[in-house]
């Protein structure tokens, strides 16, 4: 009825590549120049730096930058799921809890070393992050917020109520003293170094994640799954890897955090208010990138500590205040507006919030 | 329970007694047809006959009530859309979904490296979006927002979407709405080139001049049941499409 498919451009493009893996990787290294390599190389610069400062500040000063890249990796860990795939969730507390109590668990009734409970932590994350995802990714938007929401105050309630094994509400202690403790406490400077590499850690990943296929994946889900769907993206897989990827490095921080406050207590590591600045701080960075999330967390968490130690008992409302004024002028986050301002040359702050405006 | 997908067929896709109903309405009922290898089939039919919700029921975005669909002989009723695009199903959509967050190129880009022989770097994606981008005609726009083009290359960029994801069959729901004629005239070269190369097209469409044109077989959709269904000539002369697809006005001035 019709002639031979013809060879020409047409065909050739639809026979795709058929290229090998070291092929690709041959490519990838002959691209690698100074100006593509700039982020990972400032990154890396920036990771040296704190390395280098950490011989010259007073414990108490690291002490505050430890909990900076803790809210670094816990903001980079949140845009994973709530920027690039674009499901919020409000429930990420629940792995942060479940990773500190794996550790506590295992270290203090089974004295397990640390090194082993904090995998084990992680493990347990994920695979909450599996059991109430497939259910809840199929929920879209406010619906999706709120089942996380329910989903960690669930799980901040049995743990609470586990009495026998976690100590319920009396709160659980890690021992860190003599024969009695399975791994020696790091520290101030031992848990600076250790936040300082998870930070690190959380930034690759979501980095080398937003430069892959799975990446375009997750923003595709993102923009439009239909359309997602139609171009070959299996749409529940790249939502519940995003969520597990999002849990792990939360349930991670959650294993150092427990080590690192020796005793504490369901409400302290299930506590609502870790999931709120991890939004926040994503938001007012700006989403969907790898350098918003960071800002957002440095300079929230810098200023919380500031407001603290100088305003004293008004420094929540100075804080919220600082966050609704952001939120107002820069709906889209702080970092999105510079690079947009930049790239257009137009910094008018109030043409921002007329753009933006519902 | 034998099904009759069990049957082998040579057909690229095969359709048989598929139904959907919302709620009391139904919007396809029993419709049984099936397209050729490197055939184009132009489905035609007013506004709520049933068009997008064929094409919908064919992609697995929507699950149907009744009836089968099969690609080259396989049964994927039912199926997730990624799992028949996997199947070399590609389709555009009457209202154009472009990711909106990346340019024109990522955006093409997207179904090189999630669709089929997939390319194995975003690198290497970006490049075969390059190549698709040029042949629909809207290549130097590829750094641009896909909100930022025009109704006509925003429909390019849904054709460059789909076929970034090398199908074998080719749905294209209403990509000629709202062209002007220069416009229509292209996209129709255009289909012929794909389907030179071997792809089989099923276009739904509105404009009746661009479809006829096309299509090798032409198949009237009226009120979700098939009205008629031959070649051009054949189904345009036929009183009953006359009649529901073109009304009576149409025929009083051909009259005249």
């Amino acid at each position: 009825m019709r002639p031979e498919p013809r060879p020409g451009p047409i065909a050739a493009i639809l026979r795709g590549r058929g290229r090998t893996r070291r092929a690709l990787l041959g490519d990838w290294i002959r691209v690698r120049t100074l100006a593509n390599s700039w982020p990972a190389l400032a990154g890396l610069a920036a990771f040296a730096a704190m390395l280098g400062l950490q011989q010259l500040i007073a414990p108490g000063t690291q002490r505050l930058l430890t909990a900076v890249f803790l809210f670094v990796a816990l903001a980079q860990a949140w845009n994973i799921i709530g920027g690039y795939t674009g499901y919020a969730s409000f429930g990420q507390v629940a792995f942060f809890g479940l990773g500190a109590y794996t550790v506590a668990v295992l270290m203090n009734n089974y004295h397990v070393s640390f090194w082993m409970a904090l995998p084990a932590a992680v493990l347990v994350g994920v695979l909450f992050a599996v059991v109430i995802g497939v259910p809840l990714l199929r929920l879209r938007g406010h619906y999706f917020a709120i089942a996380t929401l329910g989903a960690a105050e669930g799980a901040r309630e049995v743990i609470n109520n586990m009495t026998s094994v976690t100590g319920g509400g009396g709160g659980i202690t890690i021992p860190t003293f003599g024969d009695q403790a399975p791994t020696p406490y790091f520290g101030k400077p031992g848990f600076y170094l250790a936040f300082l590499v998870l930070a690190a850690l959380s930034v690759v990943v979501a980095a080398s994640l937003a430069r892959s296929r799975f990446g375009y994946a997750m923003v595709a889900v993102h923009e439009d799954e239909d359309a997602a769907g139609a171009v070959g993206i299996n749409t529940t897989v790249v939502k519940v890897v995003a969520f597990g990827v999002s849990a792990a490095i939360v349930a991670c921080a959650g294993a150092f955090y427990a080590f690192q406050q020796i005793e504490f207590y369901p409400t302290d590591v299930f506590d609502a208010s870790f999931t709120v600045l991890m939004v926040i701080m994503v938001v007012i960075g700006g989403s969907g990138s790898v350098v918003g999330p960071l800002v957002g967390a440095v300079g929230l968490e810098l200023l919380s500590q500031f407001l603290r130690v100088n305003l004293g008992s008004f420094n929540q409302l100075i804080f919220g205040a600082v966050i609704v004024l952001v939120v107002v002028f820069f709906p889209q986050g702080v970092v999105s507006y510079l690079r947009d301002a930049w790239r257009t040359r137009h910094f008018s702050v109030l043409d921002n919030v007329r753009r933006y405006r519902l | 329970m034998i099904a009759p997908s069990d049957v082998p067929s040579a057909a690229v896709l095969e359709v048989r007694h598929l139904s959907k109903r919302f709620g009391g309405l139904w919007a396809l009922r029993d419709v049984s047809f099936s397209v050729g290898e490197g055939e184009i089939v132009g489905i035609i039919g007013p506004n709520g006959a049933g068009k997008s919700t064929l094409v919908n029921l064919i992609t697995g975005h929507l699950r149907p009530t009744g009836g089968t669909v099969l690609i080259s002989g396989r049964d994927v009723t039912g199926l997730h859309p990624w799992v028949i695009a996997h199947d070399r199903v590609a389709r555009t959509f009457q209202i154009v979904k472009p990711f909106r967050g990346l340019t024109v190129r990522e955006n093409v880009a997207i179904g090189a490296m999630h669709g089929n022989d997939r390319d194995g770097s975003v690198r290497e994606a970006l490049a075969t979006a390059d190549e698709l981008l040029d042949l629909v005609g809207i290549a130097k726009h590829a750094n641009a927002a896909p909100t930022q083009l025009s109704v006509a290359d925003a429909r390019r960029l849904e054709l460059a979407k789909a076929l970034a994801t090398r199908p074998h069959l080719l749905l294209i729901d209403e990509v000629m709405a709202g062209l002007r004629n220069p416009e229509i005239e292209s996209a129709v070269e255009l289909i012929h080139r794909l389907r030179d190369s071997g792809i089989t097209i099923v276009a739904v469409e509105h404009v009746m001049k661009a479809i006829v044109s096309v299509s090798d077989r032409i198949l009237v959709l009226h009120h979700g049941s098939i009205l008629a269904m031959g070649s051009p000539p054949e189904v345009l002369s036929d009183p009953r499409v006359i009649e529901a697809y073109l009304g009576r006005r149409y025929i009083s001035r051909r009259s005249e």
